[in-house]
């Protein structure tokens, strides 16, 4: 009885074994050819001349493609824009999401309408996103000329995405739109969080509604905030169809990604395009450790 | 009180379907209705135009700039469900099996390949598509529809395994360990038994799966050049301004390829509300 029963724990032990390995050869062997293998050869691109397209014999430069991406002003351009677009994304998902949040978080009747409307523009591709917009913002017949001439408050037609400062608004504002969803569950879910007796006790109190949320409710509500402040900020950093839907690879409004592709696969250096590829890389790849810190305090 | 939150939901509301409703009246306009100025917001007209436009071909004329083929448009529908259901209906096979072997079954180097994969989730994207370019372009899978459903069942895989893998350790062992002891074998209960178990979370992250597929613009873009395998989203843009923008072409295409996933947020809307904010 027992040598069958240790017969049958071997057999079971072995199948273990290979099942295991058999089930999760197709995942290992997709992620490994497809992502860490191209990972390596872009990695090997960026620290490369740029080959024979700039008379250049091909051989290893170090880390010379990355100082002159760094250098180079139209990089450093897409850089400053890439912050505007952070800076004003985040900061315009964070006050709206809260506001969501807030107006959304105690039962009404409809409220499951209203949050299910909400996730839309969240579901939605972000080119189709980019072309929903683009009517508002149109320089011969866009909403905003329109209206704004009918108030008196322009005189004659703006070409909105061609100012400088205005673009980049625009353009986070379309980024908003889809991503805005999804901040919102986030703040709904950390409220949620929140203990109803909080409140009891500072209305016993006589707090002010103002006064309970900004004593109560948002100091309770940093661990959400900080994951909002990181998912944003990885969302936003990586900006690039809205901006291609909206404007293309226009100058004014050219983000880092869209400098990447630029210069990859427009311009044909690969070699330039691959190094500012990893730098942004390397910063998305912080962002992402501080996102996974704050999911950890959240949760713990 | 009551008031402000009242004009707080309507705006919240307004907010969210303003666009999708200015694109759906824009896409029954005429050309000449949104040249208008001061420009028609509701069309004094309306008409399909745009939509037959769309469907049978246009000519420059006609159309103020944009040309479209005929049937392009719905060649690009038809390969972007093709590529979404088939990256999602792969990715699932291969997480599901994945997830179960990590979560259930004791072999060697499994803690190695979990960090792995979860490693992987910090990869951006766009630093792997140079290099991905290269490797499909070698392997002759540049422009194919099968190319693309590769690609994306390793960029899905990670989190479709990260998703389901928590969902197999909190469920209950007890019906897998009844089942091997009635004789079945391992892949035999894994089928028969932990698969129904965890068709909820399956369900979930097919979902979110085919919407993230659907939506995806730089990998298509970059590793399609014709109509083969084409996705709506990269038509689309070449329908934007080559010239001049004609918007109710466009915006009917938007409004056609935004029904499919609008669809699916409706209809599913409380599970991925339930696995967005658990998962984040």
């Amino acid at each position: 009885m027992r040598a069958w029963r240790n017969r049958e724990g071997d057999r079971s032990a072995r199948e273990a074994q290979v099942l295991g390995w058999l089930f999760v050869a197709p995942a290992v062997a997709a992620v490994v050819v497809l992502i860490l293998y191209p990972l390596v050869t872009g990695f090997k691109q960026s620290i490369r001349s740029g080959g024979f397209l700039f008379g250049e014999k091909p051989g290893y430069v170090g880390l010379r493609n990355y100082k002159d991406v760094i250098h180079d002003p139209t990089s450093q351009s897409a850089m400053r824009h890439t912050v505007e677009y952070v800076l004003l994304a985040v900061s315009l998902e964070i006050v709206l999401g809260i506001a969501i949040a807030v107006t959304l978080h105690r039962v009404f009747r409809g409220r499951g309408f209203v949050l299910a409307v909400l996730i839309l523009p969240w579901a939605l591709p972000s080119v189709v996103s980019g072309v929903l917009w683009r009517r508002v913002f149109d320089p011969d017949n866009g909403m905003l000329n329109s209206v704004l001439m009918q108030l008196h408050i322009i005189s004659h037609p703006q070409v909105w995405l061609a100012s400088g400062r205005g673009a980049i608004f625009y353009i986070t504002l379309v980024h908003v739109w889809g991503v805005l969803p999804l901040i919102s569950l986030i703040f709904l879910a950390g409220l949620q969080s929140i203990p109803d007796e909080v409140y009891s006790a500072s209305a016993v109190d006589g707090a002010t509604p103002w006064r309970q949320f900004r004593h109560v409710t948002l100091p309770l509500l940093r661990p959400s905030i900080a994951i909002a402040l990181t998912v944003g900020t990885l969302l936003a950093i990586s900006i690039f169809d809205e901006i291609y839907v909206l404007n293309g690879t226009a100058l004014n409004t050219r983000s880092i990604l869209i400098q990447v592709y630029n210069t990859t696969f427009v311009e044909a250096d690969f070699a330039h395009g691959t190094a500012l590829a990893f730098l942004l890389a390397v910063v998305t790849a912080v962002f992402g450790g501080l996102y996974a810190l704050a999911l950890r305090r959240a949760t713990v | 009180m009551r008031l402000l939150k009242l004009i707080a939901i309507v705006l919240i509301v307004a907010w969210s379907i303003g666009p999708i409703v200015l694109g759906i009246t824009t896409s029954i306009s005429t050309q000449r209705e949104v040249n208008s100025i001061p420009t028609h917001w509701v069309p004094q007209s309306p008409t399909l135009g745009a939509y037959r436009a769309l469907l049978n071909g246009s000519t420059g004329q006609v159309s103020g700039g944009t040309v479209v083929q005929g049937g392009d448009f719905v060649h690009a529908m038809t390969n972007s469900a093709v590529i979404a259901l088939g990256a999602a209906a792969l990715t699932l096979i291969v997480s599901t099996m994945a997830a179960y072997a990590l979560g259930r079954l004791r072999f060697r180097l499994s803690g190695g390949v979990l960090a792995l994969l979860i490693g992987t989730l910090v990869i951006p994207i766009f630093v792997v598509v140079i290099g991905l370019f290269q490797v499909m372009a070698n392997s002759h899978l540049i422009d194919t529809k099968r190319g693309l459903i590769l690609v994306f069942v390793a960029t899905q895989s990670p989190l479709a395994t990260w998703l389901l893998y928590t969902q197999v350790r909190e469920m209950p062992h007890e019906p897998e360990e009844a089942a091997l002891i009635d004789g079945c074998r391992r892949w035999q209960a894994f089928v028969r038994v932990v698969v129904p178990q965890m068709s909820s979370g399956i369900a979930a992250v097919a979902a979110i799966i085919v919407l993230s597929v659907w939506g995806e613009f730089l990998i298509p873009l970059l590793l399609t050049t014709t109509m083969n395998a084409k996705p709506v989203t990269v038509l689309i843009t070449e329908y934007v301004g080559k010239y001049t923008t004609n918007y109710p072409i466009v915006a009917a295409a938007g409004v056609l390829a935004l029904i499919p996933p609008a669809i699916l947020a409706l209809v599913l809307n409380k599970r991925i509300t339930g696995m967005l904010a658990g998962s984040s």
